[in-house]
C-alpha cells in the first residue's frame, strides 16, 4: 500500500496538489471496520428481535431513563470534538495545548464511564442480567459491549497522551493521533446509533 | 552442480548441508517425516470407519467405530503438532539468526513424543478402553474419554512435558537471538497451544461445565491460537518465496490474526448454543462467528497478492502451490463452510450432523494440513541439501497436491448432501424419521465419501513417492 | 490516495484486540459459570450420574454417539434417549448389543453390571434434564 502511494506521489512533480489523505493508520481502519461490522450485525438482530417481540421490548424501554443518556451523548461528542482540537494543535505544533486537549477528551469520556457506570449499576442492583429477558440480554451485552470500548478508547488517548511528551507528534506527524481519534469516533458513531435504537425509538 | 551430488546421496550420509542456514535447523526433519508416516496411518483409519459408515460390521468386533474414529482423529492432532513442532525447529533458528539452543533436546523430544504417541495408539487398539483407562491412572483424574482428547492420563501429562521441553528450547533460543515477527507470533502460538491444552485436565461432573472448557481446548486450538502458529509459517514460506519485502507481510500478518482472534475468541460461543449454558450465547456466538470467515478470506487475499508482487522465482513452485492453496482451502473449509452452520437458527437443525464433519474434513485439511505440507514442501528440500527438487518430483507433489485436494472437496461435498439429507428427514420433516433409518437413506453419499477417500488415499501415495524421485534438477 | 500502515499499529491492534476481547470472553465466562445452575435447575447431578458419567467417559461411548450434540455422527444421539426409550428400554439394549446382523453397524458388549447400568441410565436421565434451549427439534434428536 505504502510503496503504491509512494510510487504514485513521485509520478507526480507537483508536490502541491491537494492529495487525497486517509487519516491515521490503515490497520486501524481494518480494526475499526470489524468493529462497526460487529455492531452493525448487533443491531440487526436487535432490530429482527424486536419486531418478533414488540411488546416486550417497549416495555423494557420504559425502564430506560433518557437523562444520564442524553448527557452522555453530549459528552462523547463532546470528547470527539477535543479530538479534532487535538489534531489540529498538533498540526501547528501547539504542543501544550494538544495535550490538554487529549485530557480534556479523557476527562468527557471519564464522566461517560461514570454515568453509564451508575446507570448499569442500578439495572445490577434491580436484578437485572444478560439471561433475564431479550430486552435485557441486547440491553445488557450492547451498552456494556459499548461501555469497554470506551475505555478501550480512553487506553488509547491516553497512550497518545504519553507517548506526545518528547513531541512525537508535529505539522506532518500526525499519524499516531489521527488513529486514535480515528478509533474515538467511532466509539462516538456507534453509541449514537445505539442510543437512538435502544433509548430513544420507543 | 554440487546439489545433485548431494541429492543422489542417501540424506543421511550428505556432507555439510549448505543449503540451511544453521546446522541445528536439521532436527526438524525427523519430525517432518514422522508427521507424514502419522498422515498416512490417519488416512488409513479414515478409510475404515468410511467404510464402517456403509459396511457396518467391518473389522467388528476387532476394530470398532469408536476406537478406528480416535484413532484417526488422535493421529491427524499428533501429527500435525509433529509438523508445527518441526515447523517451530527450522523457522525459529533461521528467524533468530543462531542455532537451536539444545539441538539434542530436540532430538531427545522427538522420540519420546514418538514413543509415547506410539504406545497410546497401540493401548487405543489393543486393550478394551476402560481397562486402558483403568491402567493409566484415570480414577485419580478423570480425563478420558471426550472428543480429541481420549489420550490417556499419563500420555495428557507426557504431551504436556514434551512441549515444555519444545517450547524451552524454543524460548531460549529465540531469547538470545533476533526477535522477528514471524517468530514472535510463531512463539505466541505454541505457547498458546500448551497453555490451553492445559484444559483437558478440566473435566467437571457438572456435564454442561464440562462441555463449556472441553472447547477451551478445541475451539480455542483450531479457531484461535493454531492459526498463530499457520499464520506465521505461511508469512515465513511466502517471505522465502516470493522475495517480499519482510516488512509488507509480517504487518499484514499481524492484521490478519488480530482479526482472527477479535473474531475467535468470543466466537467460541457459536459452541455454547444448546449445551446447558445460558440463551445469549445464540446472539453472541452468532454475531461473532458471522465474522469468523473475514480473516481467513485475508488470509487468501494476502497470499495471492504476495506472490503476485513476488521480486523472485523461487525454484520450488510446489511450496508456492501449497501456500497460495492453503489460503483457498482454509477460506472455503474453515470460512465458507464454517459459516454455513454458524448463525444458531441454522445450527438448531444442523448442530451434530454430518454438515460438523464435512467442515471439520475440509477445515482442518485447508488450514492445518496444507499450511504443514506447505512449510514440509518449502523445507525438507533444504533439508535435504537442495534449494528445490527436480523438476519431475515437483511434478509429481503438485498432481498429489491436485488429487488430494480436490479429493477433499469431494469428501466435503458428499457430507455435504449427507448433511441435507439428514437434515430434513431427522430435523425438518413433520414426521421426523429415528437416526438409523435416515441413515439408510445416506448410503449413496458415504459411498462417495469413501471414493474420495481412496482417492485421497492416492493423492497421498503420490505425494510420498515424490520425496523419493530423482531427476535432474531445474536451473 | 495515500495511507499509512505501519506494522507497528498492526502489531499494537493485534495484542490489544485480543486481549480486550480475552477479557471481555472471560467475563461472560464468569457470567455463565454463575448462571449455569439457575440455568439448569431441573438437572439433578446425582451421584449415580457422576459414577455414570465416569461409565460414559470410560467406554469411549462419545466415539460413536453424539450427546446434545457432540461427540461423533454414526449413532444416535443420546442426550435425550431416556426420554425418547425410556431407563428399561436403555439397559435392555445394552445387554443385546452386539446384535450380529450383517451389514449393520455394530455397538459393542460392554459387560456392565445391573449397578452399572442403572449408573449409566442415571446419568442419561441426567443428560435429558440439561436446559438446551429446546435442542433437539424434535425426539429423533
Amino acid at each position: 500500500m505504502r510503496e503504491q502511494s509512494l510510487a504514485l506521489t513521485e509520478a507526480q512533480p507537483a508536490r502541491h496538489v491537494p492529495e487525497c489523505h486517509v487519516p491515521g493508520d490503515l490497520a486501524m481502519w481494518f480494526f475499526i471496520l470489524a468493529e462497526l461490522a460487529v455492531f452493525g450485525v448487533f443491531f440487526l438482530v436487535y432490530g429482527v428481535y424486536r419486531r418478533q417481540q414488540p411488546a416486550l421490548f417497549a416495555e423494557g424501554q420504559s425502564h430506560l431513563d433518557l437523562l444520564l443518556p442524553t448527557l452522555n451523548t453530549l459528552l462523547l461528542i463532546a470528547g470527539s470534538a477535543c479530538m479534532v482540537a487535538a489534531v489540529k494543535r498538533f498540526a501547528q505544533d501547539r504542543q501544550r495545548a494538544a495535550r490538554q486537549s487529549l485530557l480534556l477528551a479523557m476527562v468527557f469520556g471519564s464522566g461517560f464511564l461514570v454515568c453509564k457506570l451508575y446507570e448499569l449499576v442500578g439495572k445490577f442492583m434491580a436484578g437485572i442480567s444478560l439471561s433475564s429477558n431479550d430486552f435485557w440480554m441486547f440491553y445488557l451485552s450492547l451498552t456494556v459491549f459499548h461501555f469497554l470500548h470506551v475505555v478501550l478508547g480512553m487506553v488509547i488517548v491516553a497512550a497518545v497522551w504519553w507517548m506526545a511528551r518528547d513531541g512525537r507528534y508535529g505539522p506532518g506527524r500526525l499519524d499516531g493521533v489521527e488513529t486514535a481519534a480515528a478509533y474515538w469516533h467511532m466509539v462516538d458513531l456507534v453509541w449514537l446509533v445505539l442510543f437512538a435504537l435502544v433509548y430513544v425509538a420507543r | 552442480m554440487s546439489n545433485a551430488t548431494v541429492a543422489a546421496l542417501p540424506a543421511s550420509k550428505a556432507t555439510v548441508n549448505d543449503q540451511i542456514k544453521y546446522r541445528s535447523q536439521a532436527v526438524a526433519k525427523p519430525y517432518f517425516v514422522a508427521a507424514i508416516g502419522l498422515f498416512i496411518g490417519q488416512i488409513l483409519f479414515g478409510l475404515i470407519i468410511g467404510l464402517q459408515y456403509f459396511k457396518g460390521d467391518f473389522l467388528f468386533p476387532a476394530i470398532p467405530f469408536g476406537t478406528a474414529r480416535m484413532v484417526h482423529t488422535n493421529l491427524l492432532i499428533v501429527w500435525l503438532l509433529f509438523g508445527f513442532m518441526g515447523a517451530g525447529y527450522f523457522l525459529i533458528p533461521e528467524e533468530c539468526e543462531r542455532e537451536l539452543y539444545s539441538p539434542k533436546l530436540a532430538i531427545i523430544t522427538f522420540w519420546v513424543f514418538l514413543v509415547a504417541g506410539a504406545l497410546t495408539i497401540v493401548g487405543y487398539l489393543g486393550l478394551p478402553y476402560n481397562v486402558l483407562a483403568h491402567l493409566t491412572g484415570n480414577d485419580l483424574l478423570p480425563t478420558m474419554g471426550r472428543g480429541y482428547l481420549e489420550q490417556p492420563l499419563i500420555t495428557k501429562v507426557g504431551i504436556v512435558l514434551v512441549a515444555l521441553s519444545f517450547l524451552f528450547n524454543l524460548s531460549m533460543t529465540l531469547l538470545s537471538g533476533r526477535k522477528t515477527s514471524i517468530s514472535i507470533v510463531m512463539m505466541l502460538g505454541l505457547w498458546g497451544l500448551a497453555i490451553f491444552f492445559l484444559f483437558s485436565f478440566v473435566n467437571p461432573n457438572n456435564l454442561v461445565l464440562d462441555k463449556y472448557f472441553w472447547w477451551w481446548v478445541v475451539h480455542l486450538w483450531v479457531e484461535g491460537v493454531w492459526e498463530l502458529i499457520m499464520g506465521a509459517m505461511l508469512a515465513f514460506v511466502l517471505v522465502k518465496v516470493t522475495g517480499v519485502d519482510r516488512e509488507i507481510i509480517e504487518k499484514w500478518l499481524y492484521l490478519i490474526i488480530a482479526m482472527t482472534l477479535i473474531t475467535g475468541i468470543i466466537g467460541t460461543g457459536h459452541h455454547y448454543f444448546w449445551i446447558g449454558t445460558p440463551g445469549y450465547w445464540q446472539l453472541l456466538g452468532s454475531v461473532f462467528s458471522a465474522l469468523e470467515p473475514v480473516p481467513f478470506f485475508m488470509m487468501t487475499v494476502f497470499a495471492f497478492n504476495m506472490v503476485k508482487r513476488r521480486r523472485r522465482e523461487h525454484p520450488n513452485q510446489a511450496a508456492t502451490l501449497w501456500a497460495l492453496g492453503t489460503g483457498v482451502m482454509s477460506f472455503l473449509g474453515a470460512g465458507v463452510w464454517g459459516f454455513l452452520g454458524t448463525l444458531s437458527v441454522v445450527n438448531y437443525y444442523t448442530h451434530g450432523t454430518q454438515l460438523t464433519a464435512a467442515h471439520g474434513h475440509m477445515a482442518f485439511y485447508g488450514a492445518y494440513a496444507m499450511v504443514v505440507l506447505t512449510m514440509i514442501s518449502y523445507t525438507m528440500p533444504l533439508l535435504r541439501g537442495r534449494e528445490a527438487n527436480s523438476a519431475a518430483a515437483q511434478k509429481l507433489e503438485k498432481t498429489a497436491f491436485w488429487v488430494m485436494t480436490l479429493a477433499i472437496v469431494g469428501i466435503t461435498l458428499s457430507l455435504t448432501a449427507a448433511a441435507v439429507t439428514q437434515v430434513s428427514l431427522q430435523r425438518l420433516s413433520a414426521s421426523p424419521l429415528p437416526f438409523m433409518e435416515t441413515q439408510q437413506h445416506i448410503m449413496p453419499m458415504y459411498w462417495a465419501r469413501f471414493g474420495f477417500g481412496l482417492c485421497f488415499f492416492t493423492g497421498l501415495m503420490m505425494y510420498v513417492t515424490s520425496f523419493f524421485v530423482t531427476g535432474k534438477r531445474e536451473s | 490516495m495515500s495511507a499509512s500502515f505501519t506494522k507497528s499499529t498492526a502489531r499494537n491492534i493485534f495484542y490489544g484486540g485480543s486481549v480486550f476481547f480475552f477479557l471481555i470472553f472471560l467475563g461472560l465466562t464468569v457470567d455463565t459459570t454463575m448462571a449455569v445452575p439457575s440455568h439448569n435447575a431441573k438437572a439433578q447431578l446425582t451421584d449415580a450420574a457422576v459414577r455414570g458419567k465416569k461409565i460414559w467417559e470410560t467406554r469411549n461411548c462419545a466415539g460413536c454417539h453424539t450427546l446434545i450434540g457432540e461427540g461423533a455422527f454414526f449413532a444416535p444421539e443420546l442426550g435425550n434417549v431416556y426420554v425418547r426409550r425410556g431407563p428399561e428400554f436403555i439397559k435392555g439394549w445394552m445387554k443385546a448389543m452386539p446384535t450380529n446382523v450383517p451389514g449393520r453397524r455394530q455397538m459393542p458388549q460392554f459387560n456392565l453390571n445391573d449397578a452399572q447400568l442403572d449408573d449409566l441410565v442415571a446419568f442419561l436421565k441426567y443428560s435429558s434434564q440439561i436446559n438446551t434451549n429446546n435442542w433437539p427439534p424434535n425426539i429423533e434428536g
